[in-house]
């Protein structure tokens, strides 16, 4: 098929900025957008840099962003992409500075990845043979430990997008999905003894707490790790061990409490009981939104579920078992 | 000048090994690496780490191992080597395993195995299908732990040896295209093979025979390199791999017949008690021969995994579910799906002791290059001969990783530090400048790669001839002066991709030749080296090793003998 | 074309003016919708990171409720499809799952099948209404209006779960729908971002900025308004748009309507009854455009 591959392109050592150049190729079904860069840079343009190797979604090296969302291109077929005659759109991954045309620099990467022990941390004395752990317990783990690194999710994280575009030292930004997916790992590791202790630091402000839920990790990751998945299992295991005394368990309890009370969210109570009722340094600043919505009659009596009592059966029910 | 007491050259899993084992001996450690660690090419291996786990009940024994690995290199395995690989496998997995690797366990929290080809006994520990990538993940793991110095994205242009002793390297960070000497007491390969010689490959883009060349030109032997491994299941779209543990779990091989035509009996090769389970030369021999005979399906056969249900491909094999519907499209819970032989694994490499010395420190005389290690792949301890057995390869990257890393830390301490003159550095730079500054004559490397690994896929294949040999040392020749030519058009300093690719395939030339010219010279058929000249394995002669040694006019052939401690050669029938 | 109707916690609270307009636009197009007045709030997914099996439970009850009826289940808020599509996409791969929670909703006298179809009122719109017969009733075409489409995102993620594969122009929809109402979309980035709501009270100046980012970038590209099918982005976008300005250091002044409020508009229905005048931020800009009178 006759395609287009529209491309970023940055060379810092030319006093142009960025651009995009477009190569045009007949390109075989079965090729991917790696083949077609890899066709390209090694029979029209030996200047195209980017990074790549193992070319079976195992190693890591290209992801990109493709018509707009990170991909590795290893794994993303043409064909997918476009029709007979279409255009494709390469750009190098997000939130990280460009080195050159579709290499970044993954260092703000690879420091949030450090920056949560990445290694076990057993205590006491090494059994002599292996640990005796659960099959199921290693089974979801090793769904995290699918994360190859590619960086894909932290290109297209919307927080860490928000934080960049408002000029926070991207050494201040959170941790974001790679990082946190990989803490999961040790958190949920039976053999690990610092649980505790990780998670509390993982509560902390630019952790846990400041995921938006947005999925965007999930719909990137090319291996199926899903982090925001393991970002609200580690809330869970926060909550669980204790760890509340911040607004995002604050947040989770208020909403609970609320569909237990009416069956259903009611977002006046919500915000003042997130960030606690006698938190002035916080709550100050959302009065103007406030009374904003009192004076457009946005602030209403909480709405109820008919046969509500129902609802906190069921709610009771389950809590109750959970806790056992 | 850069100055590290041991400098590691490569961070796939053996060169992690390396350097948490050095530098726990309280030695200065560095690991140098062109691309990110966890990019690294012992990703791909999906099966698992073979060890004889001393079980009670178990009849299973490092002897046993032992025994099947020198059966498996058709006798060309170093008895001594093996005895050692397979006597710390047990302890080096329970390390692994307290490292933190997610080891699959059994229904009572114990390890589990699987069963791999050419073994008596199901003694392969795995994490799913992506137990290299686990490994070398928790292995990098450990690095960040011990604050290790990574030079990443640094590219080794040449060895320093000065008077017969190696003293450090000069690289290029490629972020910069700057050289820079980086000198050390020992230095330790650990760069991988050599598979993208030949076109197809499993292997990565990466994995360009780096160290196994350079070690060559710096006057350390190569050994056994005509022992070049062919994966019997390989999709033939992209060459990727489909890991030998959907056999060791069940799955079939059959031809288009829907026949498992390993059963057959019409022909000596094949393997009619161990079926799908035999050793790889001689399965991926056996799909050569029904592909030949029309028996085949598009010029593959077919690997058929429908019958062992959803649940175990999805805890077990789901990265080849993956790959075979991203590059086959075939749902393997659904359809068989086809596959050919495709190199996988190269058995020869640097020759070096079963500490890693790539030097002669016992008399053998064999030489070699003081102060170089070399482990993994790119090395030959020679545990794996003519043919290794599947899960033996991260297995060997651990053991021989901890025994290297641990010799280097007391060799450094020992050795007198040497004045090191930048001279190296300065004929790389104008031998690089010499590249950049050619004028453009049309020629590209990537033509003259594509034409050596398509040369070298059908005459230094899976059967092979004195002439397709000598014809392919011919043209080896050939390409030799054209690459002395050939130009690159990127002439920037950031990421010069070009530049690297060139220089890479100047040195997989030099492998391209000893590979070619070591089969010419075994003239007999053992292992992976299958010559329809020789057709027969012939232990009176050829019970030995070839050894390669770098000359200005090409490589001049040696041999030396096989230790053999306790296993004399058989037949081998599988 | 009748639908078992989960309105959503917000059209009931803090946004009853989206609950206002969507009866009047439906009643207009002739969609008929029964109210499923017991069902539960979906737990927004707040609910599952304490306790997964609670917000698949409560969300079962809702669904074997629609199933009941005997109607496909709609509702207008992206935040419900994502969460309602997500758990349903689980129910209907786990059957041995779906089998325990139909244990607990027999307490109740209920049963839920796992073959539900779960529809965002955008959707109803293109697939059921179709965009012939919603472009045959505008009455009053929404010429000169640019509006910008803002999704927001659990509407369009996780694409699997929410039936991409088959439907892979729904990620189109608003755009298609602006214009049949005659309006011009305008296209920017921000349109399939997270508006920030949900760490509201976790990260304020994150979440502003997100909302600040989007609106002023739909501005930069002359967006008259912007319309969103998600009330919980609307009270990002809207009610918390003066603080948005503030951390962003620039006046905004960008209407956000419901997406049944547009539709409204164009199908000539009265902006008041539909309460236009609810907002935070004005929609003068829009009504005077129209040259219709609040």
């Amino acid at each position: 098929m006759q395609v287009s591959l529209r491309v970023r392109r940055f060379d810092p050592e030319s006093n142009q900025g960025p651009y995009y150049q477009t190569y045009s190729m007949d390109a075989p079904d079965y090729y991917t957008v790696l083949d077609a860069l890899i066709h390209i840079r090694e029979e029209t343009d030996g200047t195209l840099g980017l990074r790549c190797s193992c070319r079976s979604a195992i190693c890591g090296s290209c992801a990109m962003r493709i018509d707009g969302h990170a991909k590795l291109a290893c794994k993303t077929k043409i064909i997918d992409l476009t029709a007979d005659g279409g255009e494709v759109t390469v750009e190098p991954v997000g939130n990280m500075p460009v080195v050159k045309d579709l290499i970044a620099d993954m260092k703000p990467f690879w420091d949030k990845i450090r920056a949560v022990d990445p290694w076990l941390q057993p205590e006491g004395p090494e059994p002599e043979r292996e640990y005796v752990v659960p099959n199921e317990a290693m089974q979801d783990l090793a769904g995290a430990m699918n994360c190859i690194m590619c960086g894909a999710c932290v290109s297209d994280c919307t927080v860490l997008e928000a934080e960049l575009n408002r000029g926070v030292p991207v050494e201040k930004t959170w941790l974001a999905p790679a990082a946190l997916a990989k803490a999961y790992r040790f958190v949920g590791d039976p053999r690990d003894d610092h649980q505790y202790d990780r998670l509390e630091k993982l509560s902390d402000s630019g952790g846990i707490w400041d995921c938006t839920h947005c999925f965007e990790c999930i719909e990137v990751c090319p291996k199926g790790v899903a982090p925001m998945d393991r970002i609200m299992a580690l809330r869970d295991k926060a909550v669980s061990a204790g760890i509340t005394n911040n607004n995002g368990t604050r947040h989770a309890k208020a909403f609970h409490d609320s569909i237990k009370a009416y069956g259903r969210l009611d977002e006046v109570t919500l915000v003042p009981k997130s960030v606690g009722f006698f938190n002035i340094r916080e709550l100050l600043p959302q009065m103007p939104t406030g009374l904003r919505m009192l004076k457009a009659g946005k602030l209403r009596l909480p709405h109820k579920a008919e046969n509500k009592k129902k609802i906190k059966q069921i709610v009771d029910s389950l809590d109750k078992e959970q806790m056992e | 000048m850069l100055e590290h007491d041991v400098l590691v050259v490569g961070a796939g899993l053996a060169g992690l090994r390396v350097a948490i084992e050095a530098q726990k001996q309280g030695v200065d450690v560095a690991v140098i690496t062109k691309v990110h660690p966890v990019r690294s090419h012992s990703n791909a291996a999906q099966g698992g780490i073979n060890a004889a786990l001393e079980q009670e009940g178990s009849p299973d024994s490092w002897e046993a191992h032992a025994f099947d690995t020198v059966k498996g290199s058709d006798y060309l395995g170093d008895q001594d080597a093996i005895e050692i690989i397979c006597r710390e496998a047990g302890p080096e997995i329970i390390e692994l395993e307290h490292m933190g690797v997610v080891f699959n366990r059994d229904e009572t929290g114990h390890l589990g195995v699987r069963a791999f080809g050419g073994a008596t006994y199901s003694r392969t520990f795995f994490v799913g299908d992506i137990t290299g990538q686990a490994l070398l993940h928790v292995m990098y793991e450990q690095v960040l732990k011990a604050n290790t110095r990574i030079y990443e994205e640094w590219f080794v242009t040449s060895l320093i040896v000065e008077d017969g002793v190696c003293r450090g390297v000069v690289a290029m960070d490629l972020a910069t295209r700057r050289l820079h000497t980086i000198k050390a007491k020992a230095v330790v390969l650990a760069t991988g093979g050599a598979g993208r010689v030949f076109e197809p490959s499993t292997n990565a883009l990466i994995v360009t025979g780096d160290g196994i060349s350079q070690a060559y030109r710096a006057g350390a032997p190569l050994m056994d390199m005509e022992m070049v491994q062919f994966h019997p299941t390989t999709l033939k779209q992209n060459g990727a791999l489909l890991t030998e543990g959907a056999r060791g779990e069940g799955a079939y091989l059959l031809n288009a017949e829907g026949e498992r035509f390993l059963g057959n009996e019409r022909n000596q090769f094949y393997a009619p008690s161990k079926m799908e389970l035999a050793a790889r030369d001689v399965i991926s021999r056996a799909e050569q021969i029904e592909i030949d005979a029309g028996r085949g399906v598009d010029g593959c056969v077919l690997l058929d995994c429908r019958h062992l249900g959803e649940d175990l491909i999805r805890e077990r094999l789901w990265q080849i579910w993956e790959l075979a519907m991203d590059f086959a499209n075939v749902d393997i819970m659904k359809d068989p799906v086809p596959i050919r032989p495709g190199v996988h694994y190269i058995m020869g490499g640097i020759k070096t002791d079963v500490d890693g010395r790539a030097w002669d420190v016992n008399g053998g005389g064999w030489g070699g290059v003081k102060g170089l290690f070399a482990v993994g792949e790119c090395a030959c301890i020679n545990a794996h001969g003519a043919n290794r057995l599947g899960a033996n390869s991260l297995l060997e990257t651990v053991v021989y990783g901890r025994r290297a890393g641990l010799t280097a830390g007391f060799y450094v301490k020992e050795a007198p530090t040497a004045l090191l003159s930048e001279a190296k550095m300065a004929d790389d730079e104008s031998r690089i400048k010499e590249i950049i500054s050619r004028p453009d004559n049309g020629d590209r490397w990537a033509a003259l790669r594509l034409e050596m690994g398509e040369m070298m896929n059908s005459q230094v294949g899976i059967f092979r001839t004195k002439e397709n040999l000598e014809g392919a040392l011919e043209k080896i020749q050939e390409m030799k002066l054209r690459y002395r030519h050939v130009p690159i058009q990127n002439k920037g300093n950031i990421f010069n991709t070009d530049l690297q690719f060139h220089l890479e395939l100047g040195l997989m030339l030099d492998c391209a030749e000893v590979i070619a010219l070591s089969a010419l010279s075994r003239e007999e058929s053992r292992g992976a080296h299958y010559r329809l000249d020789f057709p027969a394995r012939d232990d009176e002669k050829w019970l030995k090793h070839t050894m390669a040694y770098y000359t200005p006019e090409g490589p001049e052939m040696d041999t030396l003998p096989v230790t053999i401690t306790q296993w004399e050669p058989t037949e081998r029938k599988y | 074309m009748r639908y078992a109707f989960w309105p959503g916690c917000v059209s009931r609270g803090a946004c009853p003016e989206l609950f206002e307009a969507v009866v009047r636009v439906s009643d207009r197009l002739g969609i008929e919708m029964i109210e499923l007045k017991e069902a539960s709030c979906t737990g927004a997914g707040v609910l599952s990171e304490q306790n997964p099996e609670l917000a698949d439970t409560l969300n079962g009850r809702t669904f074997a409720m629609a199933e009941k009826l005997g109607l496909p289940l709609m509702n207008i808020c992206s935040t419900c499809q994502g969460v309602q599509g997500r758990i349903n996409y689980k129910f209907q791969n786990d059957a041995t799952y779906l089998s325990r929670i139909n244990e607990r909703l027999a307490e109740e006298g209920l049963h839920y099948s796992g073959n539900l179809e779960i529809k965002n009122f955008l959707w109803v719109l293109v697939e059921d209404v179709g965009l012939d017969k919603l472009r045959s009733m505008v009455v009053r075409p929404l010429r000169g209006l640019n509006i910008a489409p803002f999704y927001g995102c659990y509407i369009l993620r996780p694409s699997k779960e929410l039936g991409y594969a088959e439907h892979p122009e729904r990620g189109k929809y608003l755009e298609k729908v602006i214009e049949v109402l005659g309006a011009e979309p305008v296209d920017f980035y921000g349109k399939s971002k997270c508006c920030g709501f949900p760490i509201v009270t976790m990260n304020r100046r994150n979440s502003l900025a997100m909302a600040g980012d989007h609106l002023l970038e739909a501005k930069s590209k002359g967006a008259d308004a912007m319309v969103t099918p998600c009330p919980l982005c609307h009270l990002n976008l809207d009610a918390q748009q003066p603080d948005a300005a503030g951390i962003k250091g620039q006046p905004i002044g960008l209407p956000i309507l419901h997406l049944p409020q547009l539709v409204g508009l164009a199908l000539g229905i009265d902006p008041e009854a539909m309460r236009l005048n609810n907002h935070i931020v004005s929609t003068e800009a829009v009504t005077e455009k129209l040259k219709v009178k609040v």
